[in-house]
């Protein structure tokens, strides 16, 4: 019995491997393309877990974005490319974000990936930067050098692009929220603990340099009860606290200071509303009114300059998704894949070349490129010593009914 | 002296943490095991709620009674084809510490597919709040404490007023004698994993409207009840709820002085206390 069963095993594994080879025998060579030649490029994001409601609501418009710029396409060199983009899951967690990497990087062969700001950064690097991988990616307040003590060296990371600035995005967002407010009394500013170093060293230094009045509170990742922060904050007298992304622990900061009877006292966040009705339903429709958030509505920018083409895209893209979904998308979207996937298509171009990362890099050092949020000329060697926007709108909104209505911008001054 | 609001909001804390930490610690006494997708059902009791409200317009009370019973079931389920079958003597333990473990992903993978990821909200729910001069208590808040008086005087009285609180106390004091008395153990312990699910999905429920309905809202209050029961002691009920009240006032004030050191300082304090009384401030168990 035991001899008939190795029989048929032996038998099964010589049937799939001639077939296994039967079929990539059958295989013929790749049409010759006639339309635009498309480029793979990278997308990873958290597509599941707790952050996956932001990428998840970003990704449409993106997508219609794409699909707009494809339409037209990008030339180089006389030939017209589109941009195609290898969506991946990396879970928002260091494992998931090397996964991810390492799956578009040696599966799937890009050479271009987009990307949120994560603590996956390290671990995304250490596997694009090797490749000679672009990594085109939001910043977050850890996103200093190293030489300041922050998370990014270009010396081993010199093939990290930041599509928007870090910490000086904060400090032009205090500004924006004080300009709209003069007659504040004292900025609160509240970061999880995660967020501590030099980025916020640095924002203090500019902040104090402005000549802002401010207090800073941290709060343990997770807390969900904010009442004793919010009872810090009333104590030094803060009228208005600007909170450093963290969505979920806004919408409870926001309710509970209403709930113990602090109306007066405004609450914004860095990040963009992903939707208007979901702060209502949270927070309750009295707390979530007036709640300050960041505004990437580049077609009511008032002191930032955008290029009317792309101020029509985005105002289509809006069209579109309101026909098919009833309700216009968030407007965080148009700062973030559009503006990578601009900057990236210009450097091309300015490369002359698609693939040589080397020379794209090059190309984007110190380049200057036009962007869904204005534009914006790279950091070059001299600061961060590879390439970062140095400029953001930092134009805020505020939520009134069931609208989000500008309130202010303090675009950002170029570093030298 | 610490604000007023802050110590309101010490005692939120404290009674959701009882209310966990009391379902926590039954289940240890009958069953032995700690079940650490106990802030799964909490989760689930407070989508069973959100679903309940929004979906079908049943009042806020009546929701929190049906995400009771409908947890309850599903613990009851969870008991009888995973934890019976893995708590065998020898090895026991460490398979439903794994299976546990594991049903905390996959009660929360199967929310976020079944409900989404996105938080959802009942801010509408008992909206406003009771104005005391100086500050202010929501509703939402009053009721998490009501809601927690009446489920501690409740299970009281089933414990000690009732034939089935008289078998799972002499289940958990002497399974062999108890059975040989007639009384069933792995019927006793279908109904108090039962019990300890519904507690759990009931405080879920009533927090509902206090904090945001997400597949993920289990964690803290999972982490924080179990601390509860570690300082209270191991299987006491009684240490359950003054461990509870301890943890809730802790966090709470120790916050407001020291803000985001208080984890710090309150793990240090936990620490402290189980060197200077390992067995908890209400030593072995309900025995």
């Amino acid at each position: 019995m035991k001899k008939w069963s190795n029989v048929v095993a032996v038998l099964m594994a010589v049937v799939i491997v001639i077939g296994a080879f039967a079929v990539s025998c059958t295989k013929t060579a790749p049409p010759e393309p006639t339309g635009p030649i498309i480029i793979k490029i990278g997308s990873q994001g958290p597509y599941s877990g707790p952050a996956a409601p932001w990428q998840l609501a970003g990704d449409p418009p993106s997508d219609e974005f794409l699909k707009l710029f494809n339409e037209e396409g990008f030339q180089v060199n006389g030939k017209t490319y589109n941009f195609q983009t290898v969506e991946v899951d990396d879970k928002n967690t260091p494992e998931g974000g090397a996964a991810a990497a390492k799956q578009l990087v040696h599966g799937d062969g890009v050479k271009f990936i987009v990307s949120h700001w994560s603590w996956t950064f390290p671990a995304v690097t250490a596997v694009t930067n090797p490749a000679k991988v672009i990594l085109i990616s939001r910043t977050g307040n850890e996103a200093v050098p190293a030489s300041w003590g922050g998370l990014y060296d270009p010396v081993t990371m010199p093939y990290v692009v930041f599509g928007n600035p870090s910490h000086e995005q904060f400090t032009s967002d205090c500004l924006a929220i004080v300009d709209a407010y003069p007659n504040y009394k004292n900025l609160g500013i509240m970061d999880s603990t995660l967020g501590a170093g030099p980025g916020w060293d640095q924002v203090f230094r500019d902040l104090d340099k402005a000549g802002v009045r401010y207090h800073m509170e941290r709060f343990p990742p997770g807390t969900m009860d904010f009442t004793p922060i919010i009872s810090r904050f009333k104590d030094a007298d803060c009228d208005i606290v600007y909170i450093a992304g963290w969505i979920t622990e806004t919408w409870a900061f926001a309710k509970q200071r209403w709930e113990m009877g602090y109306k007066d006292m405004k609450v914004g966040h860095s990040g963009p509303f992903v939707d208007i009705n979901m702060y209502k339903s949270i927070c309750g429709p009295e707390a979530a009114e007036g709640l300050i958030g960041q505004y990437w509505a580049n077609w009511d920018f008032k002191k930032t300059k955008v290029n009317p083409k792309y101020v029509a895209m985005c105002q289509q893209v809006q069209e579109t998704i309101l026909q098919r979904t009833g309700k216009f998308p968030y407007t965080g979207w148009i700062g973030w894949s559009p503006s990578h996937i601009l900057i990236l298509s210009q450097a091309m171009q300015k490369a002359g070349t698609v693939d040589d990362t080397d020379a794209i890099m090059e190309a984007i050092r110190g380049g200057t490129f036009d962007t869904t949020t204005g534009t914006w000329t790279m950091s070059g060697a001299k600061t961060y010593g590879s390439p970062v926007v140095f400029g953001t709108p930092s134009a805020l909104c505020i939520i009134q009914g069931d609208k989000e209505v500008y309130l202010s911008e303090h675009p950002m001054d170029p570093i030298p | 002296m610490p604000p007023a609001a802050i110590l309101i909001d010490g005692l939120v804390q404290s009674c959701i943490f009882m209310t966990m930490a009391f379902g926590m610690v039954l289940v240890f006494s009958i069953l032995g095991i700690l079940n650490w997708a106990h802030g799964q059902f909490y989760m689930l009791g407070a989508f069973v709620v959100y679903y309940a409200i929004t979906a079908a317009g049943i009042p806020f009370p009546l929701s929190i009674l049906i995400s009771g019973m409908v947890v309850g079931g599903l613990g009851m389920l969870v008991e009888k084809y995973i934890i019976e079958r893995l708590n065998i003597p020898g090895y026991g333990m460490l398979y439903v510490t794994v299976a546990t473990l594991a049903l905390i992903f996959f009660f929360e993978g199967a929310a976020g597919m079944a409900f989404g990821l996105m938080d959802k909200g009942l801010a509408t729910v008992l909206p406003g709040v009771l104005d005391l001069g100086s500050f202010s208590v929501s509703y939402q808040k009053i009721a998490v404490i009501i809601f927690t008086i009446v489920i501690l005087a409740a299970m009281y009285i089933v414990l000690n007023r009732t034939k089935i609180g008289l078998a799972i106390r002499a289940a958990a004091q002497e399974p062999v004698a108890a059975s040989l008395y007639g009384i069933s153990v792995k019927r006793v312990s279908l109904i108090v994993m039962g019990i300890g699910c519904a507690l759990a999905a009931m405080a879920g429920g009533v927090m509902a409207p206090v904090y945001t309905v997400s597949p993920f809202m289990g964690r803290i209050p999972m982490i924080f009840s179990m601390l509860a029961i570690i300082i209270g002691g191991l299987g006491s009920l009684t240490g359950a709820i003054v461990g509870g009240i301890i943890l809730g006032f802790l966090n709470s004030v120790i916050a407001y002085y020291v803000s985001y050191l208080s984890e710090f300082v309150l793990f240090l304090l936990v620490i402290v206390i189980l060197l200077v009384r390992p067995q908890g401030l209400f030593g072995a168990s309900i025995k």
